[in-house]
């Protein structure tokens, strides 16, 4: 029986991981979509006793059984269920002490070990159900019922947790230890069991619920205030598109003026910048050097830029002197033309003793040749005749030029 | 070296609100009751006197006797403020609703622009509402998008020491408790005038869910 027991334990547990997709998605969803699903998978569960299906037409649904082990294994704040029937617990391990002693009595021993194992999973269930009950109402609290959005819903909630909280410890009060240490008499293992652990955890448990509830309190409290609030600005506005005229009478005319309108205009205008205190310098220099200015410093009135009237004459000296220079190659060209001989520009210069420096001459003999079209060009032959310069490769010196007619 | 004193007196001569998100150690300093005598007695020397408002959560400079001088100062700051109202609480619903928690702005709340401008353009009605908002007086913006808009708004309340912005490089924005002055203001003007605003919101939801 036992061997069966646990292998069919061990089939349950597994059919959850290999399904775990599908059952988180049912928790979070409530129904299970059976189109998503095959319907062996689901037929399996249901035999299980994993899914079930209230109604007919209803969709299928977890089990409360796994739904609670969920809530409670995630300590998701959705749970909002607290098992307050602690009246029937202690009854069960009233009748469980019982059989427990009477065993004990008959000497069966080992019926007794069974009676005083089961006795005790269900006080530590006792106590694990409390605290429970404890830990869900504290992360409701903690949250500030998180999970509704409206302040009107989160009062609502307030209120359910408040009405749980009495219904806890009117539950409480049926701990009646005088009676149960009469029950575990003078037998060591049902004292432990009996007053120690259910009073360690009776005494836990009062102790923050009453914490719990003066935190209920406050938060309601809280709540209502905002709640005040925000029909105060809704008021406020109604009041207006009703009556957009209204202004509120000048309270400050009143011979007293309420204190909220009574408010003093500022008096403290900044400081002004002493510059003789020694131990300002150091900051004040620091000040100066961050200033950024451009710097436009407006200069006397310099009379050599002011505005001049300028006298634009004939430079007509220079002319002449470029004049006769081009009069003199025009000479020399018409002389190569007339005698139709070579000549080199060096000896016309001689011939006539000219007056304008060599160099100059030179280049403007060259510049008259290139000056003439291409045409006339063409009836001239010239050459430069001269040497490379000996440090500077690449450079020719003309020391004279020879023209003559082609 | 000026004391924490000096400080907080100068803040409070400014003009300056202070509360627990603009200056926590000056409203820490204030809560004192020892400290708060002697800013008390410096503030009466200059006519002023220490006030508080929103059940100490605000602290600023009152006047201590009241002349026709002084009159005139608050009448012009009490126009400044009944003018600003209307502008202000619109705002402080357009942003409930559109941060989707449906809890008001109080002092301490924080602001992201980014996540409130992604809601406003994704919803019509709220890119109106903005658009309306801005364009009164107080927020003084001329701009056609809601980028331009939301911003001048944030940039106005936090000129007008409604908002703080802790991170000069980030966009978010956090309610001083000058914004608890504000409740306080309307409070004040429900209470006196019986206006009875509260019941008028609640009445207004009634037939709204009868129709």
């Amino acid at each position: 029986m036992n061997q069966n027991l646990h292998q069919a334990g061990v089939k349950l547990l597994n059919a959850l991981s290999r399904h775990a997709d599908l059952l988180m998605q049912v928790y979070l969803s409530g129904t299970v979509d059976e189109t998503k699903f095959s319907p062996k998978v689901i037929d399996s569960l249901v035999q299980m006793g994993i899914l079930w299906r209230p109604d007919a037409d209803a969709d299928l649904r977890l089990k409360n059984v796994v739904r609670q082990l969920l809530e409670g294994s995630l300590h998701d704040e959705r749970n909002r269920q607290i098992d307050a029937n602690i009246g029937s617990a202690l009854k069960g391990l009233k009748t469980l002490a019982d059989h427990y002693k009477e065993a004990l009595q008959h000497q069966r021993f080992t019926e007794a070990n069974a009676h005083l194992s089961d006795l005790t999973e269900h006080v530590y269930a006792l106590t694990e159900s409390l605290e429970n009950n404890v830990r869900v109402l504290f992360s409701r609290i903690n949250n500030e019922f998180g999970y509704v959005s409206s302040i009107d819903a989160k009062i609502r909630e307030n209120q359910l947790a408040q009405s749980q909280v009495s219904e806890l410890l009117g539950e409480l009060e049926m701990f009646q230890f005088d009676e149960l240490s009469e029950i575990a008499a003078s037998n060591r293992e049902l004292r432990h069991l009996l007053v120690v652990t259910l009073q360690h955890s009776f005494s836990r448990v009062t102790q923050e619920l009453s914490i719990v509830q003066a935190r209920l309190l406050s938060l309601l409290g809280r709540f209502r205030e905002l709640r005040g609030r925000t029909r105060l600005l809704k008021g406020f506005l109604l009041h207006m598109e009703h009556s957009p005229s209204f202004v509120p009478v000048n309270y400050c005319g009143l011979t007293q003026v309420p204190m909220l309108f009574n408010q003093a205009e500022a008096v403290i205008k900044p400081a002004a910048v002493d510059v003789t205190r020694v131990e300002h310098e150091q900051v004040l220099q620091q000040l100066v050097s961050a200033i950024k200015t451009l710097n436009r410093p407006q200069k006397a009135y310099q009379p050599e830029r002011a505005a001049h009237q300028i006298h634009v004459e004939k430079q007509s000296e220079v002319e002449f002197a470029e004049d006769k220079l081009k009069k003199a190659v025009e000479g020399y060209f018409c002389q190569v033309i007339d005698t139709g001989e070579r000549l080199t520009a060096l000896d016309y210069y001689q011939q006539h003793q000219l007056e304008f420096d060599t160099e100059a001459w030179l280049y403007q003999v060259i510049g008259g040749y290139q000056g003439l079209t291409s045409e006339e060009q063409s009836y001239f032959a010239i050459e430069q005749s001269g040497e490379l310069h000996p440090v500077y490769n690449g450079n020719f010196i003309i020391r004279d030029v020879e023209l003559g007619l082609r | 070296m000026i004391s924490e004193q000096g400080r907080i007196l100068e803040s409070l001569l400014s003009g300056a609100f202070i509360c627990q998100i603009s200056d926590e150690d000056g409203w820490r300093f204030l809560k004192t009751s020892g400290n708060s005598d002697k800013i008390e007695a410096q503030l009466n020397m200059l006519n002023r006197t220490l006030a508080s408002a929103a059940e100490g959560e605000v602290y600023y400079a009152a006047y201590q006797t009241l002349g026709d001088n002084e009159r005139k100062v608050l009448t012009g700051q009490f126009q400044d403020i009944s003018s600003h109202l209307v502008p202000l609480v619109e705002w402080l619903l357009l942003v409930q609703q559109a941060s989707g928690t449906d809890v008001p702005v109080t002092q301490g709340t924080a602001l992201r622009l980014a996540e409130i401008q992604l809601t406003i353009e994704d919803t019509p009605a709220f890119a109106e509402q903005l658009a309306k908002i801005s364009h009164y007086k107080l927020f003084g913006s001329t701009s056609v998008s809601v980028d331009g808009q939301i911003k001048q708004v944030f940039k106005r309340l936090t000129d007008l020491g409604y908002m703080l912005r802790p991170n000069q490089d980030k966009q978010i924005f956090i309610a001083t408790g000058k914004v608890e002055y504000l409740y306080e203001v309307i409070k004040f003007i429900d209470e006196t005038e019986s206006l009875s605003l509260s019941e008028q919101a609640d009445s207004a939801v009634q037939q709204g869910s009868l129709i």
